[in-house]
């Protein structure tokens, strides 16, 4: 068995809206994740899946239960070192790419480097292996708004891959494209997973895309209803 | 590393919206602006002074008057006092030669004018001038030569000082003047005596110009010789003479207040061992009353500075407004970049950074527009005596000078407003919850 990345017990995430009107959005979800695996986590929109994605990406703590992440207990830490967290082990693919504008897309891509402190030209020399890898050294200097959502998306997703992360985790990657260009995203995704050996968690409301994985995790009403475990039929 | 890529993006942004960024930027323009024209036309008019007075000779003496002392003299009014109560040469010459390292004298007294006969038998003229210290305390350069002397004075030297014109009037071209005895006729008495050239001044232009009338020949026109004061009074058999004032000049190596300490004691004591202790002296320095008259000018373009400072604070807060709705337009970016690792001193740096840039930005701008209207106030008044009285055009070299102190204050003030004015917005940019800022729409 691999490496365990994501290692979560029984978390629960309640909002409070004013005193009595406490809401439950995840009800004690349980749930590892091996390096190397290709998880998709569907839902219906309501379901809690971007409530779970939000703590899996340590954007948000867990209310209770509690969150290894490579060994490191998420629910402890300060902005300070979530952040920290965010840059060095997770890679976030976002449905509406969230290229900073003004910001050419080599830059973009050295972002979370700047932000780990790799000199300028370490981080530009990787910053252009990423491109290569994604299909797009030859738009480099172009800004975000010269470029189409797949282009983005790509650039997107080798910005995401900037720090060697332990995850990387796509919040409906291909939400905002045509069929087409969602084909090549995902395609992308299945490249990065096999040739990289880059742990994928996909979240996504289509099951026609999870089927895609290799291992599908249903969520709804905030509970895990349905775990397929590994597979070796995913369609590729 | 990051602090650059900071700047960079800093200046992307203010780019990014030039028109905003100018708009913000003019309260700082403005007030930096009006700080920097007060505080060069405050410099520039202390600067005019005192290149105007130095150009009227040294100003390193005292003017020491005899006056009556009003501590030991009750009946101020009705009180009189004689010649014989001024300041004696005596006392003078004590003075010099009790503190010859701190102290020497310069005292004139005219004696009449001098007519002489040049080498093609024309007339020219002298005004006969006795003095002791130096022509150059006067304003004048000496061109060759040495200046009188207070050796030529006590040793009743016949040694002379003429001026540049002169040498062309009397001798013929290419003499070379020093060395060469010239025959004067004393006035008072009729008797001739000779003198020996030791020095030769430059007569300044515009001694030159004021003093003769357009269109003179350069023969007619009468220049003073000077000769020393005491060798006159021993030729003329008088022998003690008595100053109402007497200009002391002084070694500017030494304190100017001790200096006129032991003045204002010495003459105090000279007058009680005369047995005159109802007469004391009143010691004035211009030096001093320059230095008076700048302090007031400087307290005067302070006060109005802060005054045209408060606009910086109304500056300050346009930037802060425009910082705060920065931040709402950029909230989807802040999210971004919190979600890619940016820690929240990472986020705020950003945006204090941007602030800075704006207020420096804003404040080399209003340095620049400052130095402009103070270049041309300068040039105005400048036209204007010019036109207005032209006899003085001369006399005031105008010199525009810029306050240095008060451009490097002017930039470490914009940076601080940035720093004071941005810090907020960027506070409230760092703390965002990445969630919510991802969110935003």
């Amino acid at each position: 068995m691999s490496r365990t990345v994501i290692s979560m017990k029984n978390i629960i995430k309640r909002y409070y809206i004013g005193k009595p009107n406490e809401l439950q959005i995840l009800n004690g979800i349980s749930l590892d994740v091996h390096e190397g695996e290709f998880v998709s986590i569907v839902g219906q929109s309501g379901s809690g899946k971007s409530t779970l994605m939000n703590i899996i990406g340590a954007l948000d703590r867990p209310t209770e239960g509690s969150y290894l992440l490579n060994g490191i207990d998420i629910s402890t830490l300060d902005d300070a070192e979530l952040s920290r967290i965010r840059n060095q082990e997770i890679g976030f693919v976002f449905q509406t790419f969230n290229l900073i504008s003004r910001t050419d897309a080599v830059r973009n891509v050295e972002m979370p480097m700047m932000y780990a402190g790799v000199p300028r030209k370490q981080r530009l020399k990787r910053a252009m292996e990423l491109l290569e890898i994604v299909g797009m050294s030859d738009r480099a200097s172009h800004q975000p708004n010269e470029l189409s959502g797949g282009q983005k998306q790509r650039i997107a997703i080798a910005r995401a891959m900037a720090n060697k992360p332990s995850i990387l985790l796509a919040d409906e990657p291909t939400g905002a494209l045509d069929s087409r260009t969602g084909r090549m995203i995902m395609d992308l995704f299945h490249k990065l997973h096999k040739e990289e050996g880059t742990t994928i968690v996909l979240i996504t409301h289509s099951p026609e895309l999870a089927e895609e994985t290799q291992r599908i995790v249903t969520i709804s009403d905030g509970s895990i209803i349905a775990d397929t475990g590994v597979r070796d039929n995913a369609v590729s | 590393m990051q602090f650059l890529e900071n700047i960079r993006l800093a200046f992307t942004s203010v780019l990014a919206n030039k028109m905003r960024a100018l708009l913000t930027m003019l309260g700082i323009i403005i007030g930096i602006s009006a700080v920097i024209t007060i505080t060069t036309i405050g410099s520039s008019i202390q600067k005019t002074l005192t290149n105007t007075f130095n150009s009227l000779g040294s100003a390193n003496y005292f003017d020491v008057y005899s006056q009556i002392n009003y501590e030991y003299v009750e009946d101020v009014y009705s009180f009189t006092y004689k010649e014989e109560d001024m300041l004696s040469r005596e006392m003078l010459n004590e003075l010099v030669e009790t503190y010859p390292d701190y102290f020497s004298l310069d005292l004139t007294d005219g004696f009449g004018s001098s007519e002489l006969r040049n080498w093609k038998d024309q007339s020219v003229k002298v005004a006969v001038t006795g003095i002791i210290g130096n022509v150059n305390n006067s304003g004048l350069k000496l061109l060759a030569g040495r200046d009188i002397n207070y050796q030529d004075n006590i040793n009743h030297k016949h040694t002379i000082v003429v001026s540049d014109l002169f040498v062309s009037q009397y001798f013929p071209p290419d003499t070379n003047p020093l060395g060469q005895t010239i025959t004067l006729e004393l006035e008072k008495t009729g008797q001739t005596e000779d003198f020996v050239i030791v020095g030769v001044f430059e007569l300044p232009s515009l001694y030159s110009k004021y003093a003769y009338e357009p269109g003179m020949k350069d023969i007619d026109k009468v220049t003073f010789v000077y000769v020393p004061l005491d060798t006159m009074n021993n030729l003329l058999h008088q022998e003690n003479s008595y100053y109402g004032y007497a200009d002391i000049y002084y070694n500017t190596d030494y304190d100017i207040d001790m200096l006129q300490n032991i003045l204002q004691e010495f003459f105090t004591e000279q007058y009680e061992k005369a047995e005159k202790p109802y007469m004391t002296v009143y010691i004035e320095n211009m030096q001093k009353q320059m230095g008076m008259i700048n302090s007031v000018i400087s307290v005067i373009t302070i006060a109005i500075s802060v005054i045209a400072a408060i606009s910086l604070i109304v500056g300050g807060v346009g930037v802060m407004n425009i910082m705060l709705v920065s931040i709402t337009e950029r909230t989807k970016e802040i999210g971004i970049r919190k979600a890619l690792g940016a820690q929240n001193s990472s986020i705020r740096m950003q945006f204090v950074i941007e602030a800075i840039l704006i207020c420096l930005i804003g404040g080399i701008i209003g340095i620049i527009i400052g130095l402009l209207n103070g270049l041309s106030i300068g040039l105005i008044a400048k036209t204007a005596i010019t036109n207005i009285y032209p006899e003085y055009a001369d006399l005031f070299t105008i010199t525009i000078q810029p306050s240095v102190p008060a451009i490097i204050i002017s930039v470490a003030f914009s940076v601080m407003t940035g720093v004071f004015f941005g810090y907020y917005p960027a506070n409230k940019a760092a703390k965002m919850n990445p969630i919510d800022a991802l969110r935003y729409d």
